[in-house]
């Protein structure tokens, strides 16, 4: 049975993912800042900060005794705040590196240490729409993003050599909590930069992480796939 | 909190079993001055970062020990301490807490 670590388990896209892959059959540890209610055979959940390197090691070890090793690592966790840049606080912008650019860091370092007699794993990281279309208001929440993009590429040539891809997906807006709070005609603006100009839904990610996932893309590296067509 | 023989020993087994999974001849029977890394090492990067992280890991499976081998100082130290299994274990006996 194929092992996948998915952050950010306990609600929206990162519960529906958990969802999706024990319907395919993979063992499956999610994590969140609490406790989940996602009760199931092959489900295993840790209640941790994802930029607490002390709890990330110590879910890893847990990891390795249990599974030996494990396939699959999609750091869905993520946090944003829109904000002025005039008016947002530090505390803002290390939350949000914290948690966007050290909890993806952490987990992709710990667990491509399990991955290594894979044989063939995947790593596939979450980046925004917000980065190439150069959001307003997204000013930290789009460079968190541009950073984890950066470290997809360098670490899907790092982690080359022990047969491990390492991928991104960048969704449009979807109905989440991350988005609750978005004037709406500030929405419809963004839309209307999109090649294809509707809200994305959680099936449109699980899409594009699943084609990252696939036995078939083991030839695609370093790549960053935006929805809705923005470029 | 292990002593200097046990950690040579950690390391050694560390060896051993990275050269089996790089199939690495030379290394399957190793001795504590035989070069890892460097001049004449048979390791290359990719194989060092494994050997490391097993180290490290075994450090901690076996005395719950959270070392880090690639620190600041180790990249900056004049001789390197992956050259063999006896500078690797000079540099985990440096960092064991005191």
């Amino acid at each position: 049975m194929r092992t996948i670590v998915i952050t950010g388990t306990r609600k929206g896209i990162g519960r529906s993912l958990a969802e999706h892959y024990l319907s395919e059959g993979w063992q499956v540890a999610g994590c969140s800042r609490s406790a989940s209610d996602l009760e199931h055979a092959h489900y295993q959940h840790f209640a941790l900060d994802v930029s607490d390197e002390a709890a990330v090691v110590n879910m890893a070890r847990q990891l390795k005794k249990k599974y030996t090793r494990v396939d699959a690592l999609v750091n869905n966790a993520g946090i944003a705040s829109m904000n002025h840049a005039l008016l947002t606080p530090v505390s803002t912008v290390n939350r949000i590196f914290q948690t966007n650019v050290v909890g993806t860091f952490l987990f992709c370092r710990e667990m491509a240490k399990l991955m290594r007699r894979s044989g063939s794993a995947r790593i596939v990281n979450f980046t925004t729409v917000a980065h190439p279309l150069n959001l307003e208001g997204e000013a930290i929440y789009a460079a968190s993003k541009a950073a984890i993009e950066s470290l997809t590429r360098i670490l899907a040539r790092e982690l080359s050599g022990l047969n491990i891809t390492v991928n991104a997906v960048g969704p449009t807006p979807i109905e989440t909590d991350l988005i609750r709070g978005v004037p709406a005609a500030k929405m419809q603006a963004l839309l209307e930069r999109q090649a294809i100009p509707r809200m994305g839904t959680v099936d449109d990610v699980v899409n594009a992480v699943d084609f990252f996932l696939r036995e078939e893309s083991d030839f695609i590296t370093g790549q960053v796939i935006y929805l809705g067509g923005v470029s | 909190m292990p002593d200097r023989q046990a950690v040579e020993t950690l390391i050694l087994d560390s060896v051993k079993m990275l050269a089996e999974d790089f199939d690495l001849e030379t290394l399957k029977q190793p001795t504590p001055e035989l070069a890892l890394y460097g001049e004449d090492g048979a390791l290359d990067s990719m194989a060092l970062v494994n050997l490391i992280a097993d180290i490290e890991d075994a450090l901690s499976e076996r005395y719950a020990l959270s070392i880090a081998l690639a620190d600041e100082k180790a990249m900056s130290a004049k001789n390197s301490p992956y050259r063999n299994v006896q500078s690797l274990t000079d540099a985990v006996m440096e960092r064991l807490p005191a």
